[in-house]
């Protein structure tokens, strides 16, 4: 556990040093936060009848009894709290795929094999350096969005159908094990590929799950409610155990070193 | 005792054989040298004596552990120099010194004196807190040699610690191995500057694949060369050979300009009597040397002939 924080260290002593690397980790986070204050602000000043016909606002009972105007803000917002299950899985790829392909890059895979660290320590070093941040940053920006939200909010009702317990619950319970989903799944393929981005790229299949959650909810097939919450943290907790495992499985010292040299 | 021996060590890749039944043994505290042609497997070697990867078959024992048995301890009680210095560009010095410390299993404190003690023995003290993406390809080099020694392992592995540097730095390297000897380390270098590996190695395997021959510089070159005298006369040396071949302990002599080639066992005991001889018929002896073969002739007369003894 020693050795495993030893590199977490090292690894946010490196990060530091990636200036680009910092921006890439913290503006889109922040669109992601105040575009959607932006538009539910905006559309609280230009009601839409045609909202009351969406699938989401049928299916769903939190939005019984809304004006017009309370029901555009409180669609689009209960949306785009959904938007903020993507920071864990966006912060760690940056990081963990830097980090794996970049002992690559600098040639310091052997020398760092040849200590008598092991697997699980330095991958749970490369992991708790991607996993802190991303799951930090989710909940900050969250937290931001939450507050922000009460000043573009036309009512109170709105803000409780967008910050309901569901949602709170789904962010905390699910976003620590989304980002080690993302984590294992790009540590996996960065020791299979050459350079940092090819392996974002691949692990971004990891958001198609979350990209039809997003439209199942839109269209009414799914409602959030607190046990679907609970049911989708757990599920996604176990999915995790499994990805990591799998990742320790796939990161063979061995073929990594002889196939990277 | 030895620190480092094998037993048939083999390894395939697929199909190809990188290392073929390997047996040798390096003595404790000598500098061990393992020379051989690009691709003849010397990294693999490393990397299989380093408990990186596992051999295919075959056995070896590092500082009494086991290859396979005990990979922990042998990665505790060996420090590798590899081909390239590998280190962090983003850190300073001082940063990557610590961090491969710490992963040796020293403490915070300990690691630090390491760190502290080496950048200071090798000169790089004063720029301890700058990126090491900044340093010059010396400096880097003196860098990755200090990490190898950083938890002051018994064996160190030195894979071509002078390739690329500039003489007053492989001469700073060098000089700096040979204070390592001092200490009772056991090193095994690899490298392909010849002359370096006969200034600084006890002990030379040359290797292609499989192991063509071992033994001291000194022997390798009696082994396939024999020992020898070259005297140089003052006059017609052709008129002396008849000397130096009715000598009985002469195995042979020869003329070459003005220089007269003698072969024989053991030139300590017998010049003496040889330059007597010489004198008594009459000649006037300029200089009396050894003949001597360089490292580079043992080197390229085994890996080209392809000469297979184990």
């Amino acid at each position: 556990m020693n050795k495993a924080l030893v590199i977490l260290q090292k690894e946010w002593l490196e990060l530091r040093g990636e200036r680009t690397l910092l921006l890439t980790l913290i503006i889109p986070p922040l669109i992601l936060t105040l575009m959607p204050l932006v538009v539910i602000s905006a559309i609280g000043r230009t009601p839409d009848e045609d909202t009351r016909q969406l699938g989401a606002v049928v299916a769903d009972p939190a939005f019984a009894g809304l004006s017009e105007r309370e029901l555009g803000q409180a669609v689009l917002g209960k949306q785009f709290g959904l938007l903020f299950l993507l920071m864990p899985l966006l912060v760690p790829s940056v990081i963990a795929s830097y980090s794996i392909v970049g002992e690559k890059t600098n040639r310091t895979l052997e020398p760092l094999l040849a200590t008598p660290v092991r697997t699980w320590e330095l991958l749970l070093g490369k992991c708790l350096a991607s996993l802190i941040p991303a799951i930090a940053i989710t909940w900050t920006t969250a937290l931001i969005f939450v507050l922000a939200l009460r000043l573009v909010v036309v009512s109170d009702r709105v803000y409780q159908v967008i910050v309901s317990g569901s949602w709170v619950l789904l962010l905390l319970l699910s976003a620590p094990s989304l980002a080690l989903i993302m984590v294992a799944a790009t540590v996996a393929i960065s020791g299979r590929v050459n350079d940092p981005r090819s392996a974002q790229q691949i692990a971004a299949v990891v958001v198609v799950p979350l990209l039809a959650l997003f439209f199942a909810q839109l269209i009414g097939v799914l409602v959030l409610s607190p046990l679907l919450a609970i049911i989708a943290g757990a599920a996604l907790a176990f999915l995790a155990a499994l990805a990591l495992g799998g990742a320790n499985v796939l990161f063979e010292r061995e073929n990594i070193l002889t196939r990277w040299s | 005792m030895h620190a480092i021996e094998t037993y048939e060590l083999t390894r395939a890749f697929g199909d190809r054989v990188a290392v073929d039944h390997l047996t040798l043994a390096a003595p404790r505290g000598a500098v061990f040298g393992f020379l051989g042609p690009n691709g003849a497997g010397k990294t693999t070697t490393v990397r299989m004596l380093a408990a990186l990867i596992a051999p295919t078959s075959g056995s070896a024992v590092i500082e009494g552990n086991r290859l396979g048995v005990s990979d922990q301890e042998i990665r505790r009680r060996v420090g590798l120099l590899t081909e390239s210095p590998g280190l962090y560009d983003r850190l300073s010095a001082r940063q990557n010194l610590v961090f491969f410390a710490r992963l040796y299993d020293l403490d915070a404190h300990r690691a630090e004196a390491q760190a502290e003690r080496y950048l200071r023995m090798l000169g790089l003290w004063e720029r301890r807190d700058d990126p090491v993406g900044g340093f010059s390809r010396g400096m880097r080099q003196k860098l990755a040699i200090a990490r190898a020694l950083s938890h002051d392992p018994p064996v160190l592995f030195l894979d071509e610690p002078t390739a690329g540097l500039d003489p007053e730095a492989a001469r700073t390297v060098r000089e700096f191995i040979k204070e390592l000897r001092t200490e009772g380390r056991t090193i095994f270098l690899t490298t392909h500057n010849l002359p370096e590996a006969d200034e600084l190695c006890d002990l030379i395997a040359v290797f292609r694949t499989r192991l063509l021959r071992i033994g001291a510089p000194a022997t390798l070159r009696a082994e396939l060369f024999g020992r020898g005298t070259r005297v140089q006369l003052a006059g017609d040396d052709a008129a002396f050979l008849h000397v130096a071949r009715n000598l009985a302990f002469v195995h042979a002599a020869e003329v070459a300009g003005d220089t007269l080639h003698v072969a024989l066992d053991d030139p300590d005991d017998q010049n003496p009597h040889l330059v007597r001889a010489l004198v008594e018929a009459g000649a006037a002896v300029r200089y009396v040397e050894a003949r001597e073969h360089s490292l580079e002739d043992v080197y390229l007369q085994l890996v080209r002939g392809g000469e297979a003894t184990a």
